[in-house]
């Protein structure tokens, strides 16, 4: 960095204050005041590092901040963000004695009551997960009542509530919202209490609920967690293989190097997705092989940019130098050679988990990543997709989490390359 | 610098006056192209179009096994017996001037042809062409490279003769009660001489192919489109309504209903899935229909293999699903719970799981599991496995509601697995590998022993009801009640009293019930979407699915349109 | 002549043509480099088809099985994995797979038809080709104006707009900014056809000589087909072609500010020349050289953008053909269409450096 400060106007102004400042101040305030070098760069770097850590955070502990259990069933389907969910209703006609779901109990051995309702609508499994409760509950009290009424299904409302008036129902369980539109066709009915026992605000979703009622924001905050590890883990595995490669090629050289080089520019220039899905396809669907599908794109590209440097630095004249008086390899390497190749790893590193990220989603996008059920920005918009007209949330908010993620890294590493890249220092 | 310019600019030259000269002379002839300029604001007045996303694999009766190819087939070939249009259970003759005459042992069929039939391209339809056709079934069938086709006939034919030129005669090798069945499908239609060869398959004639059934094919690009033009030769009763129909292949379903919407398409069949028809239903200018279809879900048990060797296991499983639940938090109600694995409206299709275990009834299934040791101390561990893609991509959203459901019994802890379907068909059916798992089936004709029998004899496709062995057709059964089971399936398939089959069966279902061979679960009807000035001819049952019914035959000539 | 050989003239004769007159009119040093191109290049292609063709039959799943479903019994399947050649030993079946691919035969299809190989990419390639040639073309003009401009308005708004514009475009994820085209310009608006490469009614009157749509449309005169085929490729060509062009304004930007901060800039700097000539007229040239080569070498990105693009738009291409193999297990297609994507690759990225080499005399082998 001391190299790059004289070329800043602020530098040229009064170069002393700057040189004693930076001797004296802490790492911190090193960091702050670097924003009068980079401008724009400073907060480009700065904004996605605060994302990052954000996103990381949420990787971290996605329970905290995810309302819902992400793969359970906690809603109605297709909920929109922000509506409440039509509560399930028991409808019956004026007169009877029936108010509530226990009151269809009856003696054991006696006829089940038969209780209408919708087909293609939750209140079916309402009904019978209600019933179910209650009768746990009643079964051992004296009386030997039994909640277990028979559930009549009928195409339409319409069909459902015609069924209580004529008595082939004792009752119907409707939804509230939708029995009211109609109600006034049906002069001889009315509602009764709400078999599950919550209120009209309750259970509110804020991204909505998908296509099998689950909260749509808890599954984007657990994908948080997959994206990253994804995201991180290939480039960390890429890393870990790429870089003692690229060190090792270009410190050794030599038919090694260049055998080397030959296998990792045919893997380089091979489009990675298509290479991916070669390889998930062969390894099956699971998030160990997907990282190791993705890893293996990008051991290339650090192959290849570690040793570029690590050619150019060896010859550099203090190298040599040490060379001359007897430092070991492995000391250069350590010394002169790794050091140097720090910042433009960095670089690549955080472009790598925005592309792990972007081939991830990809993969899933073509069916080929994860386990389906699993809580996956990707798995969510290829099931989205088939829902994109009916309900846009489902699509919306995975490919927006997504895009903001991919953006927070790859502006890290815009933002870094842009400092650190000697080709476009200004002179 | 400047060499190079005109070097490159020079090499581009040569290579664009090299494709002129390579096309022109063959671009000259071309007429210029039939009134298909107007813009494509909907389609064409007498051109319909069908939007699919299913691939033609073969043109060629002796091979094609695919739903698609036998569609096709059956529009441009006639077969001695067909499908009443909207129908699914009513057989009529089409070449055949009667349903034909059987004999006493049931093993000699006897048909004649009508007058004056002929193919698209003028050659007569003689007994003999028929017959050659047939023993062309026969002996390249197994062969053919799709190698299924064959195996609707060689089981069950000895030979097929004519003895004059309108009289053709089947001999079988043993009573097979559903061979009506078998000559209504696409397999035993006459292939034309002029297009297929004697002697070997052959999946993609050049275009035009010419039929005995009311349509030829006039061209066909793989994987864009087929074109189909009335046969002129045609006197049957299906006489085309309109000029032209183009079945246009799509990718995916998604884009196929946006295609649909944007009026790209008349008429979207196959495979639209549930959401995208509840997305389009309610449209304004589109209807959305169902049709009941033969295409069933179930959950197959390794009666070999732990936990599933255990009867209370098995029953306890059947005791806990609820199937309507999977219908509404899944498809929205548009599928329909299965209760026995032959649908309804097959001979003698019954609601036995539903009468057997009344599902869900968790008390029931807390009684099963409590009786082999298993409570919520020490839950039942399972693992189910699945095709993520094959069976539509809801198969997981469904499988996680099963998981809901044997959870919700407390004494049951699931684990999903999915695994891709080539992998995956293979460890199920093979019988060694999974303990329980989702399978398909649709009918390959439609009868109720293609319901059943597949799940029972020899391996019983993983459910080793009936252990495969060397050199028998049925297997071992593994125990008393599978041996009754395959007896009573042999006594079925050859019984050719309707009402005595139809019993038969039903003893078949409550015996396949109680051992819960497979776990029927739902069956997904088809759904046909299409334009509104679509219509389906009113002369037949169900112009509303313009007349294709629980055979899922579609006879593209009962479509009108009116714009 | 097939379709497929018509293209691969098309760009083998130039290519050939090209490669002839570099190598008699270059230095020694040059026709040394690229022999020994020319001869990495060609094992690098066959060690890739050797690694799939292991690879695929590896894979736990057979395409019979795949195709067959639980329709298969035991003896059926194989019959029919006998009649493909399957149950032949390994190596027999790989000494068959070798001799496919010198005699650029491929084999045929292992599902459903059966086709020839070279018979359906015939089909899928020039599909590909018209996908991928005009969105390159789109986002080298979006990528070249923007990043110069970029470059010339270093640290100003613009720069810092475009560098945005770049980063955001990267970040999307091409199937979903697909999803949203095809509902805003598509079901929206209505305006574009949102799927296939041409109108079906209209496809019918298409006379297939290079199955590249535009040009059999083109040269037929066959209006209505090519307004048709123009259409249809909007949507999918902006897509591609949007995401693409984010990465070559980040590359154009950089090169044409390293451009700018040559010493000989700075002499004409301060000889008075106007900024703007500076610019477009200094810079740029010089800055194109390496531009064009790096872009060049995105045929990678421009391949896998493709497989994504062509699924949205049910573009019957080359990606959408290797996903659909691979999961019915279609060995011949798979290796067949790796084989050729590796050869496209290296035939580029080959062409790309000799004509570096040819246009920058300061490259020396």
């Amino acid at each position: 960095m001391t190299e790059t400060k004289e070329h800043s106007p602020e530098t040229v102004a009064e170069p002393m204050t700057w040189e004693a400042e930076l001797q004296e101040i802490g790492l911190v305030r090193r960091i702050f005041l670097a924003r009068r070098w980079y401008g724009a760069d400073w907060w480009f770097v700065t904004i996605s590092a605060l994302m990052v850590l954000g996103f990381i955070t949420i990787a971290l502990f996605p329970g905290l901040f995810a309302p819902h259990d992400p793969d359970a069933l906690v809603g109605p389907r297709f909920l929109a963000p922000g509506a409440h969910p039509d509560l399930p209703v028991l409808v019956m006609t004026v007169d009877s004695p029936v108010n509530e779901l226990i009151d269809l109990a009856v003696p054991e051995g006696q006829p089940r009551p038969a209780v209408a309702v919708v087909q293609g609508v939750p209140t079916g499994s309402a009904l019978n997960e209600q019933a179910q409760i209650i009768d746990d509950q009643i079964k051992n009290e004296p009386g030997g009542l039994r909640l277990r009424p028979r559930i009549d299904r009928y195409p339409s409302l319409e069909e459902a509530l015609q069924a209580v008036v004529d008595g082939n129902a004792l009752a119907a369980v409707v939804q509230t919202t939708e029995f009211e539109e109609i109600a006034s066709q049906f002069p001889t009915l009315r509602t009764g209490e709400s078999i599950t026992g919550e209120t009209a605000t309750a259970g509110g979703f804020i991204l909505g609920t998908n296509d099998i009622g689950q909260d749509v924001l808890s599954r984007l905050l657990w994908g948080t967690r997959v994206a990253l590890i994804i995201g991180f883990s290939a480039s960390i595995v890429a890393l870990v293989l790429g870089v003692p490669l690229g060190l090792f090629a270009g410190f050794v050289g030599g038919s090694f190097d260049r055998l080397l080089s030959l296998v990792m520019d045919s893997l380089y220039a091979f489009p990675g997705l298509i290479l991916a899905i070669a390889i998930t396809a062969v390894l099956g669907p699971s998030m160990l092989n997907i990282i190791v599908a993705i890893a293996v794109l990008y051991i290339p590209t650090y192959y290849r940019i570690v040793r570029g440097q690590t050619l150019s630095v060896k010859e550099e004249v203090y190298v040599e130098a040490a060379k001359s008086i007897g430092a070991r390899s492995l000391e250069i390497l350590q010394k002169y050679i790794f050091p140097n190749v720090i910042p433009s790893v960095a670089i690549i590193f955080s472009v790598n988990v925005a592309d792990a990220i972007l081939t991830g989603a990809g993969l899933s996008f073509l069916g080929l990543g994860l386990p389906p059920t699993i809580a996956d920005w990707g798995i969510d918009l290829a099931r989205g997709q088939r829902f994109i007209q009916t309900a846009w949330w489902m699509i919306t908010f995975p490919g927006l989490a997504i895009m903001l993620v991919v953006l927070a890294f790859s502006m890290m590493g815009e933002g870094l390359t842009e400092i650190f890249n000697p080709k476009l220092r200004e002179r | 610098m400047k060499s190079t310019k005109w070097f490159l600019v020079t090499s581009l030259l040569i290579v664009v006056s090299m494709i002129l000269g390579a096309c022109g002379p063959a671009a000259t002839p071309t007429a210029a192209p039939p009134a298909a300029t107007e813009p494509p604001a909907g389609t064409p007045a007498d051109t319909i179009i069908i939007g699919t996303t299913d691939a033609i694999a073969s043109f060629d009766p002796a091979d094609a096994y695919a739903f698609r190819d036998w569609e096709i087939i059956k529009n441009i070939n006639d077969g001695l017996l067909k499908w009443q249009p909207g129908t699914g259970d009513q057989l009529m003759p089409s070449l055949a001037t009667d349903m034909g005459t059987i004999s006493e042992d049931g093993l000699t069929y006897t048909f004649t042809l009508k007058d004056g039939i002929k193919f698209g391209d003028g050659t007569d339809l003689t007994a003999q062409i028929y017959a050659d056709s047939i023993n062309r079934l026969l002996t390249i069938g197994p062969d053919c490279p799709n190698g299924v086709a064959g195996a609707l006939a060689t089981p069950y034919l000895a030979s097929v003769t004519a003895p004059d030129a309108k009289t053709i005669v089947f001999t079988l090798k043993q009573p097979v009660a559903y061979f009506p069945q078998l000559l209504a499908s696409a397999t035993y239609t006459p292939a034309n001489p002029n297009n297929f060869p004697a002697d070997e398959c052959l999946l993609f004639p050049e275009a035009p192919i010419y039929g005995t059934g009311p349509w030829f094919v006039s061209q066909y690009t793989q994987n864009e489109q087929i074109v189909f033009e009335p046969n002129p030769y045609y006197t049957g009763d299906l006489k085309p309504q309109v000029s032209r129909i183009i079945v246009r292949q799509f990718a995916d379903p998604q884009t196929e209903a946006l295609a649909l919407q944007n009026g790209e398409i008349d008429i979207a069949w196959r495979v639209l899935g549930y959401e995208l028809f509840g997305q389009l239903k309610g449209t304004p200018g589109i209807v959305a229909e169902t049709i009941d279809g033969g295409s069933i879900r179930y959950l197959v048990l390794n009666h070999t293999m732990a936990p599933m060797d255990d009867p209370n296991v098995a029953k306890a499983i059947a005791s806990a699903i609820d199937r309507d639940e999977i219908s509404d938090t899944v498809y929205g109600g548009q599928v329909t719970p299965l209760y026995s694995m032959v649908p309804p409206g097959f001979l003698g299709a019954q609601e036995t799981f539903d009468a057997m275990f009344a599902s869900p009834n968790l008390d029931k299934a807390k009684e099963f599991l409590a009786a082999s040791g298993y409570t919520e101390a020490n839950p039942l561990q399972l693992e189910m496995w699945y095709p993520p893609e094959h069976y539509g991509a809801e198969t997981a959203a469904w499988m996680q509601v099963i998981q809901k459901q044997l959870e919700a019994t407390g004494a049951i802890k699931v684990t999903l697995q999915a695994q891709e379907w080539s992998t995956y068909v293979t460890a199920l059916t093979g019988g060694e590998s999974y303990a329980i798992g989702v399978l398909g089936w649709f009918f390959d004709y439609p009868d109720p022993s293609n319901y059943l029998e597949p799940f029972v004899y020899n391996g019983g496709l993983g459910t080793n009801v009936s252990l495969a062995k060397e050199g028998t057709d049925y297997g071992e059964p593994i125990n008393e009640k599978a041996q009754q089971l395959v007896d009573l399936l042999n006594q079925a398939a050859v019984e050719t009293d309707l009402t005595k089959r139809a019993e038969l069966y039903k003893q078949v279902q409550d015996v396949y019930a109680e051992l819960v061979v497979t776990l029927p679960l739902f069956f997904n009807p088809e759904y046909i979407v299409y334009r509104d000035y679509i219509h389906g001819s009113d002369l037949f049952s169900t112009p509303e699915t313009l007349n294709i019914a629980g055979t899922i035959e579609f006879n593209y000539s009962t479509l009108t349109k009116t714009p | 002549m097939s379709p497929i050989a018509l293209i691969a003239l098309m760009i083998g004769v130039p290519a050939v043509l090209l490669l002839a007159y570099v190598f008699i009119r270059g230095s020694t040093g040059l026709r040394h480099y690229i022999l020994t191109r020319i001869a990495l290049t060609l094992p690098m292609v066959f060690i890739l088809a050797t690694l799939v063709f292991f690879v695929m039959r590896v894979l736990p799943g057979d395409p019979v099985r795949s195709a067959l479903g639980p329709k298969g019994s035991p003896e059926l399947i194989q019959q029919i994995r006998g009649q493909l050649g399957l149950n032949d030993p390994l190596i027999v079946q790989y000494g068959r797979f070798l001799g496919d691919m010198v005699t650029l035969d491929f084999g045929n299809s292992l599902i459903g038809g059966h086709r020839p190989i070279v018979d359906e990419m015939s089909e899928r390639f020039p599909a590909t080709l018209e996908l991928v040639i005009p969105s390159s073309i789109l986002a080298l003009l979006i990528g070249v104006w923007g990043g110069t401009f970029a470059a010339s308005k270093r640290k100003r708004t613009a720069d810092y707009l475009w560098r945005i514009y770049s980063v955001v475009i990267y970040s999307l994820p091409i199937f979903w900014l697909g999803l949203i085209m095809q509902l805003v310009f598509g079901i929206q608006f209505g305006w574009l056809p949102i799927s296939g490469r041409i109108d079906p009614i209209i496809g019918t009157t298409i006379k297939h000589i290079t199955n590249l749509y535009a040009v059999d449309a083109l040269i037929t005169g066959n209006w209505a087909a090519l307004g048709s085929v123009l259409q249809h490729l909007v949507l999918p060509t902006v897509t591609l072609g949007l995401i693409l062009s984010g990465v070559f304004v980040r590359m154009t930007r950089i090169n044409v500010i390293e451009t700018l901060q040559a010493d000989y800039i700075a002499a004409a700097r301060a000889r008075g020349i106007r900024e703007r000539i500076l610019v477009y007229g200094h810079a740029l040239k010089n800055a194109m050289i390496p531009v064009i080569t790096l872009i060049g070498l995105q045929v990678a990105i421009l391949l896998a953008g493709a497989v994504l693009t062509e699924t949205v738009f049910s573009w019957p291409g080359m990606g959408r053909y290797l996903v659909e193999r691979i999961s019915s297990r279609d060995y011949t297609a798979v290796q067949s269409v790796i084989t050729v994507f590796a050869l496209l690759v290296a035939l580029i990225s080959l062409a790309v450096d000799v004509i570096y080499s040819l246009v920058d005399p300061r490259v020396r082998y």
